[in-house]
């Protein structure tokens, strides 16, 4: 297939630590170049409801970016004020700065933040379609997943992809 | 008046014939004190509590070797005896009845539970008058009587002020009552009924039903103390834990975090060890196995095992919380100085614990009731949706847990609920503390006792004879017979020698220490069509179902069977078991589920029920049946010039349930199915000032049960809006919320509002009408008449 075409998936969890094993899962996938990632984003929710946000940057696998060490247009999702509030790799000043010029304005940070109950997690990827098996099989400890597929990485189409797999959690 | 001189076979007691000297004036006359004392208990009478646990087993508290600390339950056992061969009918209302009346549960006609009359004798759920129960017998021989938390003997249609109210407990004996009329209830949440009237959802903040219940316990004890010095009481005390929904506050359940890591496999193993530690269980009993239709705690994954583990520990946190009140009543008995003559019966749990969370376990028991299975991956999705694990316990949730945790909490036994032929529905713990009338501390007894024989017990203690009459009506004798005597010996003969079993067609019989077991091949959580076609008339043979034979002295589990090398003993059993069916009125079997197999009542001809004023807290088996039908409401409205909000009409809650209301000017609709889909309309526009009419109408699709359709909204006849709703309830929206108008009394049905609760209306609701329509030939009303009670039904096996 080619790398045109991507799919995102939003995955939620009820173990915030389960989110965090498939997040690695997916990681480990994408540095083996098993699949090619174009971000990942890890929600952690605590108990008592605090908020903990990962990522990872843009073309993970092909690029061989690895955790923390870039922000990326995935990440862009998290707009502030979920982002600002989170510690990810980078310092909060140039994060901000970075993900700016991504920003997609998607909500889907409210969304997750609202539909992730204390102590849950919530996993998105946007990856290479090809590697869309792969990845549903590594995402083995999610209760609802929702994917959509994209057609070419663009601001637009991934705002677009993500209001897709939204409406799928939906019910 | 002496004791010996009063006839108490009599009730009420005759007032003694006047002895004075009546003349025109007091000049001469005689008084006669006798004449006018009240009727009085026998000398030293007791004051008895007697403690009833609901959907509980045998394997459950750490005083028979389980998990769950029970402290005041040790503590009655450590000052009195613990029973290890007490037996309940395995299901609730049918024990209640017959711990009531002394009476087997079908000859007083509670077969099934008390929401269904049924068409045969031994499933009226009607008790009769020549059966009355016998705390109308204490308290016609001086007692002060009271009863609190859960009756459930009550029929389902008359729980409201229309009445009648010869079946609510202030006519069956009871001074007080305090509690629900239903077999459940929310715990943050429940429609309380006092005497006989419905008092509504507490609304105080930090309400819990099980605290409250000990405390109005503790209230009315000292009441009666001030005010009748000497007067011997007996309060039943019938907690509605640990029946579904599974609710209890976090400082509960967090004590058990991580205890059931290990699975119900594992914990059966422990449980089984320490009873026979604390010798519960003889040394050489057998552990039986695990159904082969419950998982292996091993096969299960991750999210699984979590969400398991975090059932069983709200289940223990709720049933130790309960424990916990128990002995606050019994500490206020102390402080009274009154505990060394209370006879105090603790029975934990009216049958074993309960299998009908499915497999799955269940965020809301409801979504099994109305027949919709979810797999663990949905149950989980749904887990997720209101509010997580943390959730779990709360009232976000009515939860029930997996059925596997309730077959290790009936360990050591097979089964549980439901199944009356076999002791895990019908084993439970007893413990009986009586200091003044118990020498023996800590002691054991194992005798075979049953749940009829605990009110000719309470009678012999309180010296008071079962009656021949009251009110003018002859009684019958009561089946139980006392087992008094082995308070004081342990090697006192078995007086109960003999008794039947049976609930659902799971039979039972057991005569000199054999018992057959004959149980119909249904999984006691399947309730669909397909299995339940197997048990229709002319295809199920009751004689055909395998018969299993146990020696109980030698094998106290039924862990070996016996019936192949007995068949002789089988078949006398067999034979007697029909004998007893009959004179019992146990006949026909599956009398309780007759709707099933088309014999259903007459339809009913009401179709429209206007409701003037703000009526509230309408008992949820009593509202408009809009189930399956289309259906109109409609309201009249008066709206003040500056505007109005609230609810004009509400019923139940998010977790089933619908609401119409008014929220920033707008009509609203939301209908909740089982918490699963969540339907909303609303009017695009803001409703007008003045007098208003507004309606809702719902116009089904097709006459088939849980069809979806449309809503349209209309404002004085002007459709405003509307919406598809995919997917409506069935068969019924909650076991105990009620319906209300002008507000939503406790849990919201649209959390939109919930911080404005109960978000009564501020303009005025002048009336509101349900309109139902069928919309149906008279063939698919009869279908989805016959439907609804075949569904009703399901919910009567699982209540």
């Amino acid at each position: 297939m080619s790398d045109e075409h991507k799919d995102v998936v939003i995955a939620a969890y009820l173990f915030e630590d389960l989110a965090k094993k498939d997040f690695d899962a997916v990681l480990k996938l994408a540095e083996e170049k098993t699949i090619t990632v174009e971000g990942v984003v890890l929600v952690q929710k605590d108990e008592e409801g605090g908020v903990q946000v990962s990522e990872t940057g843009d073309h993970l696998g092909r690029k061989g970016v690895k955790i923390g060490g870039g922000v990326g247009l995935v990440v862009g999702l998290f707009a502030p004020p979920l982002l600002a509030a989170t510690a990810i790799g980078a310092a909060a000043g140039a994060v901000t700065g970075k993900f700016a010029k991504h920003r997609l304005e998607s909500g889907i940070a409210e969304k997750m933040d609202a539909a992730l109950p204390p102590g849950s997690g919530g996993v998105i990827a946007v990856y290479d379609s090809d590697g869309a098996d792969t990845v549903d099989k590594a995402l083995v400890n999610a209760v609802k997943k929702s994917v959509a597929q994209i057609d070419g990485m663009s601001a637009k189409k991934l705002k677009a992809g993500l209001a897709e797999a939204q409406a799928g959690m939906g019910g | 008046m002496s004791d010996q001189a009063i006839d108490r076979s009599k009730l009420p007691i005759r007032r003694p014939p006047f002895q004075g000297v009546v003349n025109r004036t007091l000049d001469g006359s005689q008084p006669d004190w006798d004449f006018v004392a009240p009727r009085q208990a026998p000398e030293g009478a007791p004051n008895v509590l007697l403690i009833l646990t609901d959907d509980a087993g045998f394997g459950n508290p750490a005083t028979f070797g389980g998990p769950i600390s029970t402290p005041a339950l040790d503590r009655l056992a450590a000052g009195g005896l613990k029973y290890n061969r007490f037996h309940v009918t395995a299901m609730c209302s049918p024990t209640r009845a017959a711990l009531m009346t002394g009476r087997n549960h079908h000859s007083v006609g509670f077969g099934m539970v008390g929401e269904f009359a049924g068409p045969f004798p031994g499933y009226s759920a009607m008790l009769p008058k020549d059966c009355e129960p016998f705390p109308k017998t204490l308290q016609g021989n001086g007692y002060s009587t009271a009863c609190f938390g859960k009756w459930h003997l009550t029929p389902d249609d008359q729980q409201g002020p229309a009445g009648p109210f010869d079946r609510w407990p202030n006519a069956l004996g009871f001074d007080y009552f305090w509690g629900f009329l239903g077999g459940e209830s929310g715990q943050f949440d429940p429609v309380i009924i006092e005497n006989n009237t419905a008092i509504g959802v507490p609304e105080e903040e930090d309400f819990y039903l099980p605290d409250a219940m000990a405390d109005k316990t503790i209230e009315w004890l000292h009441g009666v103390r001030a005010h009748g010095s000497e007067k011997p009481w007996f309060a039943y005390f019938s907690t509605g834990c640990s029946h579904a929904p599974h609710q209890v506050r976090p400082e509960w359940s967090d004590k058990y975090k991580g205890a059931f890591d290990q699975g119900w496999d594992k914990l059966r193993e422990e449980t089984f060890e320490r009873q026979k530690q604390l010798g519960v269980v003889p040394a050489d009993a057998e552990l039986t196995p695990r159904p082969e239709t419950m998982p292996a705690w091993d096969s299960l994954d991750e999210n699984q095992k979590r969400v398991y583990a975090r059932q069983m520990e709200v289940y223990a946190g709720y049933s130790e919380n309960t424990d916990w009140n128990i002995g606050r009543v019994i500490d206020a008995i102390e402080e009274m100085g009154e505990l060394e003559n209370t006879l105090v019966i603790h029975i934990w749990g009216d049958n074993g614990a309960s299998m009908e969370g499915t497999l799955t376990g269940s965020f809301n028991e409801w979504t099994m009731i109305n027949g919709l299975p979810l797999t663990d991956e949905q149950q989980l999705q749904l887990v997720l949706k209101w509010g997580g694990l943390e959730a779990w316990g709360t009232d976000m949730m009515a939860p029930h847990y997996s059925a596997a945790w309730a077959w290790a909490g009936n360990c050591p036994f097979h089964w549980g609920k439901q199944v009356a032929s076999h002791l895990g529905g019908t084993r439970n713990p007893m413990v009986i503390h009586w200091p003044q009338g118990i020498r023996e501390q800590g002691g054991l007894r194992s005798q075979f006792t049953h749940v009829t024989d605990i009110g000719p017990t309470i009678l012999a203690a309180a010296g008071v004879p079962e009656p021949t009459h009251i009110d003018g009506v002859e009684q019958k004798p009561m089946h139980g017979t006392s087992f008094i005597d082995s308070l004081g010996d342990a090697s006192t003969a078995e007086h109960h020698t003999q008794q039947y079993f049976e609930i659902l067609g799971n039979r039972g019989m057991y005569k000199d220490g054999w018992w057959l077991a004959w149980m119909m091949p249904r999984i006691p959580w399947k309730v669909d069509p397909e299995t339940i076609k197997g048990f229709a008339p002319g295809v199920w043979d009751p004689e055909s179902d395998p018969a299993e034979l146990y020696y109980l002295p030698d094998d106290f589990t039924q862990a070996n069977d016996l019936a192949e090398q007995h068949p002789d003993k089988v078949k006398e059993l067999q034979e007697l078991f029909w004998h007893e069916a009959e004179e019992n009125n146990v006949l026909p079997l599956l009398g309780g589920l007759t709707t099933f197999f088309g014999m259903t009542p007459p339809l009913p001809t009401q179709s429209q029920f206007t409701y003037y004023g703000d009526v509230q807290n309408v008992a949820s088996g009593m509202i408009p049946k809009i189930f399956n039908h289309s259906y109109t409401i409609s309201a009249e409205l008066e709206i003040p010039e500056d505007g109005a909000e609230g609810v004009i009409v509400a019923e139940a809650d998010h977790l089933g349930g619908f609401s119409l209301f008014v929220q920033d000017g707008k009509l609203k609709h939301t209908y909740s199915f089982v918490g699963v889909f969540e339907f909303k309309q609303e009017s695009e526009k803001p409703l007008p000032t003045g007098s208003v009419n507004v309606r809702m109408e719902f116009a089904a699709d097709a006459p088939k049960p849980a069809t979806g359709g449309e809503v349209t909204l209309y404002v004085n006849d002007e459709p405003v809006g509307g919406g598809r709703m995919e997917h409506t309830v069935p068969v019924r929206f909650s076991g105990y919320a009620g319906m209300d108008i002008g507000r939503d009394n406790g849990m919201p049905v649209d959390r939109s509002y919930a911080d404005k609760s109960p978000f009564a209306f501020t303009g005025k609701v002048k009336k509101v009408v349900f309109d139902i329509n069928p919309h149906l030939t008279g063939e698919h009303e009869e279908e989805l008449h016959e439907h609804l009670h075949q569904a009703l039904a399901g919910h009567a096996i699982n209540a």
